[in-house]
C-alpha cells in the first residue's frame, strides 16, 4: 500500500512539474517573442470606442495585417498603457465572438474593447479596474411612441434588439412586455434597422447615443438606469480591459497605469473620440449629390475594396488549386484496385477509411465552424499563432479537397470502362494507366464541377470573416459601417462578387471548349503536316 | 523468337468462371499453336468473349490452368504485364484512349511497357498503321474517325507491340456494316504475315476463309472443333448444324 502510494506521489509530482516547466517554458517564448509589441484585441467597429480608417490622422494605430488603422476611446487608451510599458501598441482586428478565444489562446495581449467584465466573461479571463463607467440607455426615434417611457413596462409591445453576445442583449429581459428580436452583429445594423423601421430600438450605453446622434438627430436615449426596477450587477455598468488568466503581472502593470489617468482625462478622451469617429456621409452629401455615392465609396474605399477582391481571389485561386490536389490524391488512392496480398489489403483499408472520414467531416461541418475550431483551436492547445491568411489558405484548400476528393472519383469511375481494359491489355500498370490514359479523361470531365467549387469559393470565404480575414466580405462590412450606406455598399459588394464568378465562368468555358477541340479531322490539312516529319524521320533513319 | 520445337503458345486447361451461381465457362480446353489462325463462333450468351478474356486476365478464372509456353498464367508470381505486352487484344468497342491521338494511341504501350524510346516506337507505329492504311490520320483523335478507322487504328496499336498472340473480341460487331468488310481485310492481310491469332466473330464467312481452326462454344463448353471444312461443311453435332443453318438463311 504505502510503495504504491510513493510511487503515484512521485509519478503526479514528475507530470505536474513537466506540465508547469512546460507552461512557464512556452509562456516565456511567448514573452520574449513579443517583447517590444503590445497586441490589442478590438472589433475596430464601435466608435466611438474603437473604428476603422484608412490613415493614421489623430494617432491612429496600425491594424495588424492590413493597410488600415485603428482609432478610438480604446485606442487612445491603449497607447498610453503601451506607452508606459514601453511596448509598441498594435491592433489585432477581431470579431467580438473572437475576442476571448483569441485572449485565451495568446493571439492577443488585452481586450480593449468597450467590453464589460461580466460574471461569465470573468469565468474565462481576468478583468482590470473599469476604464469607463456607462448608463444603459433605449434608442429609439423621436417621433416613436416609446420615446417617452417612463417605467420598464412602457416599453410593452417594442420590437427591441441589442448586440449579439453582449449584456445588453439580456437586459431587454427586464423590460417587461417587449419583443426581443433577434440579436444583430454590430451597432451599424442595429442603426440601419432603427432608421429602416425593423426595429422599434435598441439597448445600448449613453455613448452609442451621443455618437449616434451627432449624424442622426432624429433618435433619443431613454435611460434605463434611472428606471425603478432596472437592475445591473456592477460590473456590468463598467467596462474594462481583458487580461489572460494568470498573466498577474500584465494585469498590475495596467491597473497602475489605469489609476494613473483621471476622470477628466478619460472624459476629454471620450469628446475627443466622440469628435474624430467617422460620420455617416448620408445624411449631407447624398441630399446633396445623390448621384455620386459610387464615386464617393470608391474614391474614399477604393484601396481597401480592392485589397478585399484580392484576397478573396487569392483565398479562392489558391485554396481550389490546392484543394484540386488533395483531391486528385484523394480520389487515386480511394480507386487503387484492392491487391491481392492481406497486408496490403488491410493497408489501403485503413488509408481508405482515414480519408472517408476527412471527406465526411469536412463536408459534414460548415467551414466557418472548421475555421473557428482551427483557427483558435490550434492557438489553444499548441501555442501555435497561425497567421490567419495562412490559416484561412489551409482551411479554403481542406474543405475544397473534400468535395473535389469526392468530384474526382466520380471521375474516374465514370470514364469507360473500356480505357483501363485496353491499358490494362498492352501491359501498362495501374499507375501508368492512371496517369497518362485515365486522370486526364476524368479532369477533363469533371471541369465543370471543378469551376463550380472555384466559383462557391469565391463566395464562401465570406465565411472565413469569422477569423478576420480581410476578404471582401469583410471589408464590405468595415466600410458599410463607416458609411453607413448599408445598400449602396453591398451593392457594389454584390457587383465585385458577380464580375469576378461572371468572367471565371467564361475563363473556365473557355478552357472546355478549347480542351474538346474540333469535331471533324481535317485530312487535307493535316496530310501536309504528316508528310513532313514521316519524311525527315525516314531520312534520318537513312 | 520462333521457336519450333515448342508448338504451343497458349495451352487452356479446364477452364471455368462463375459470376456467382451462373457458371459461363464450365469446362473448357483447347491450345493454340505457333501461327495458327483459330476463330471461336457460337451463339451469343455461349461464354466465347468471356474465354477470350479470361486468357489475357482482363476477367479471373475461377478455376482451371492457362499456360503461356508452360507458365502458368494464374501463378501469383506470374509476371502479368509482360505477359499482356506480349498477348494483344482488339476489343469491339475500339476503346482508343480518347485524349491520345491515333500516333500516340500506338506509341505509348511501346514506350511504358516495352520501354522503347520515343524515335523507335513512332517508327514502329507508323509502319503498322500504314499496314492498316491509317496512316494519313497520324494527328486525329479517337473521336474525329469513323468506327472503322478507329477499330483499324486498334489493330495497329496492338501489333505495334509485336504481339505473339493478337485476341480479336468480335471487332466487327460494333460497326456499320459498309464498314466491315475494311477491318476484315485488314485482318486478312495481317493473318498473312504468320501473326497467331485468336478471333471471336460472327462473320462466318470470313471465319471459314481465314481459319486454321475453328471452334463452335456453346453454353459454357467447346460444343465442337475441327478444322473449318469440319465444321462449316460437315458438323456433327446438332447445336452446330441449327446455328450454321440459322445463319445460312440470314446470309444468302
Amino acid at each position: 500500500m504505502k510503495s504504491k502510494t510513493t510511487w503515484l506521489t512521485a509519478l503526479m509530482a514528475i507530470i505536474l512539474s513537466l506540465f508547469i516547466g512546460l507552461h512557464f517554458t512556452s509562456n516565456q517564448a511567448q514573452a520574449a517573442s513579443k517583447e517590444p509589441v503590445l497586441k490589442i484585441g478590438m472589433e475596430a467597429n464601435y466608435p466611438p470606442y474603437n473604428w476603422t480608417q484608412t490613415t493614421d490622422a489623430n494617432g491612429a494605430v496600425p491594424i495588424d495585417g492590413s493597410k488600415q488603422f485603428a482609432n478610438g476611446y480604446d485606442v487612445q487608451i491603449a497607447k498610453i498603457i503601451g506607452k508606459k510599458l514601453h511596448r509598441r501598441v498594435v491592433v489585432e482586428k477581431t470579431q467580438w465572438d473572437g475576442l476571448l478565444p483569441a485572449l485565451t489562446s495568446g493571439k492577443i495581449d488585452l481586450i480593449i474593447a468597450g467590453m464589460s467584465p461580466t460574471a461569465e466573461r470573468r469565468k474565462a479571463i481576468n478583468f482590470s479596474n473599469p476604464y469607463r463607467k456607462s448608463t444603459f440607455v433605449v434608442i429609439v426615434n423621436k417621433a416613436s411612441k416609446y420615446a417617452t417611457a417612463k417605467n420598464l413596462q412602457d416599453f410593452k409591445g417594442a420590437k427591441l434588439t441589442a448586440q449579439q453576445g453582449t449584456l445588453h442583449y439580456d437586459l431587454i429581459k427586464q423590460l417587461k412586455g417587449a419583443k426581443r428580436e433577434p440579436a444583430m452583429r454590430d451597432f451599424s445594423a442595429m442603426r440601419q434597422s432603427l432608421s429602416s423601421g425593423t426595429i422599434d430600438g435598441y439597448v445600448a450605453e449613453d455613448i452609442e447615443y451621443e455618437s449616434y446622434h451627432r449624424v442622426n438627430p432624429n433618435i433619443v436615449a431613454v435611460n434605463l438606469n434611472k428606471m425603478s426596477g432596472f437592475t445591473v450587477p456592477a460590473d456590468d455598468s463598467i467596462t474594462s480591459i481583458g487580461v489572460k488568466k494568470g498573466n498577474t503581472k500584465l494585469l498590475n502593470s495596467v491597473n497602475d497605469v489605469l489609476a494613473g489617468i483621471s476622470t477628466q482625462k478619460r472624459n476629454q478622451l471620450m469628446a475627443t473620440a466622440i469628435k474624430e469617429q467617422p460620420k455617416a456621409g448620408s445624411s449631407s452629401s447624398t441630399s446633396t449629390k445623390k448621384e455620386n455615392w459610387f464615386m464617393a465609396i470608391m474614391r474614399q474605399y477604393g484601396g481597401m475594396i480592392l485589397g478585399g477582391v484580392g484576397m478573396t481571389l487569392l483565398l479562392a485561386l489558391v485554396g481550389t488549386a490546392a484543394g484540386f490536389f488533395i483531391g486528385l490524391l484523394v480520389g487515386i488512392v480511394r480507386t487503387i484496385p484492392t491487391p491481392k496480398s492481406t497486408g496490403k489489403k488491410w493497408g489501403l483499408k485503413i488509408v481508405d477509411w482515414i480519408l472517408a472520414v476527412y471527406i465526411e467531416v469536412f463536408r459534414g461541418t460548415p467551414m466557418m465552424v472548421q475555421a473557428a475550431v482551427i483557427y483558435y483551436g490550434i492557438a489553444q492547445l499548441w501555442h501555435l499563432n497561425l497567421n490567419r491568411t495562412v490559416a484561412a489558405l489551409v482551411i479554403v484548400s481542406i474543405n475544397t479537397g473534400a468535395y473535389l476528393a469526392e468530384v474526382i472519383r466520380g471521375g474516374i469511375n465514370a470514364t469507360a470502362k473500356g480505357q483501363f481494359e485496353a491499358a490494362s491489355a498492352l501491359g501498362m500498370t495501374h499507375s501508368q494507366q492512371m496517369w497518362h490514359i485515365i486522370l486526364p479523361q476524368a479532369i477533363k470531365n469533371c471541369l465543370p464541377s471543378i469551376t463550380n467549387e472555384f466559383i462557391v469559393n469565391i463566395k464562401d470565404t465570406s465565411v472565413l470573416s469569422i477569423i478576420s480575414v480581410s476578404e471582401l466580405f469583410f471589408v464590405g462590412t468595415t466600410v458599410a459601417s463607416q458609411t453607413f450606406e448599408f445598400f449602396q455598399t453591398y451593392f457594389i459588394i454584390s457587383m465585385i462578387y458577380l464580375i469576378l464568378t461572371f468572367s471565371i465562368t467564361r475563363i473556365f468555358n473557355f478552357i472546355e471548349r478549347k480542351l474538346e477541340g474540333p469535331k471533324n479531322y481535317n485530312l487535307m490539312a493535316n496530310q501536309l503536316q504528316v508528310q513532313d516529319p514521316k519524311e525527315t524521320g525516314f531520312e534520318h533513319e537513312q | 523468337m520462333n521457336n519450333n520445337n515448342e508448338q504451343h503458345i497458349l495451352q487452356v486447361e479446364h477452364l471455368q468462371k462463375n459470376y456467382g451461381d451462373h457458371k459461363v465457362l464450365r469446362d473448357i480446353s483447347f491450345n493454340i499453336n505457333q501461327g495458327e489462325i483459330m476463330t471461336i463462333i457460337g451463339p451469343s450468351g455461349g461464354g466465347k468473349s468471356t474465354m477470350l478474356r479470361c486468357i489475357n486476365l482482363l476477367e479471373e478464372p475461377t478455376g482451371g490452368k492457362i499456360l503461356f509456353h508452360g507458365n502458368n498464367i494464374l501463378d501469383p508470381k506470374f509476371d502479368l504485364n509482360t505477359y499482356r505486352s506480349k498477348v494483344g487484344m482488339v476489343f469491339q468497342q475500339f476503346n482508343l484512349f480518347n485524349n491520345k491521338n491515333v500516333l500516340q494511341n500506338c506509341m505509348i504501350g511501346q514506350e511504358m511497357v516495352l520501354g522503347r524510346s520515343k524515335s523507335e516506337a513512332k517508327e514502329t507505329a507508323i509502319k503498322n498503321l500504314k499496314k492498316v492504311g491509317m496512316d494519313s490520320f497520324i494527328d486525329a483523335k479517337p473521336s474525329q474517325l469513323s468506327g472503322g478507322q478507329q477499330q483499324r487504328v486498334a489493330i495497329a496499336r496492338a501489333i505495334s507491340m509485336d504481339p505473339e498472340v493478337l485476341l480479336f473480341d468480335e471487332p466487327t460487331s460494333a460497326l456499320d456494316p459498309e464498314m466491315v468488310g475494311e477491318v476484315l481485310n485488314t485482318m486478312s492481310n495481317l493473318a498473312k504475315t504468320g501473326l497467331t491469332m485468336a478471333i471471336v466473330t460472327h462473320e462466318m464467312g470470313f471465319a471459314r476463309d481465314i481459319s486454321d481452326k475453328v471452334l463452335f462454344m456453346s453454353d459454357g463448353v467447346i460444343a465442337e472443333q475441327g478444322t473449318p471444312d469440319q465444321i462449316f461443311n460437315h458438323p456433327q453435332e446438332e447445336k452446330t448444324q441449327k446455328f450454321l443453318r440459322n445463319f445460312r438463311r440470314e446470309q444468302f
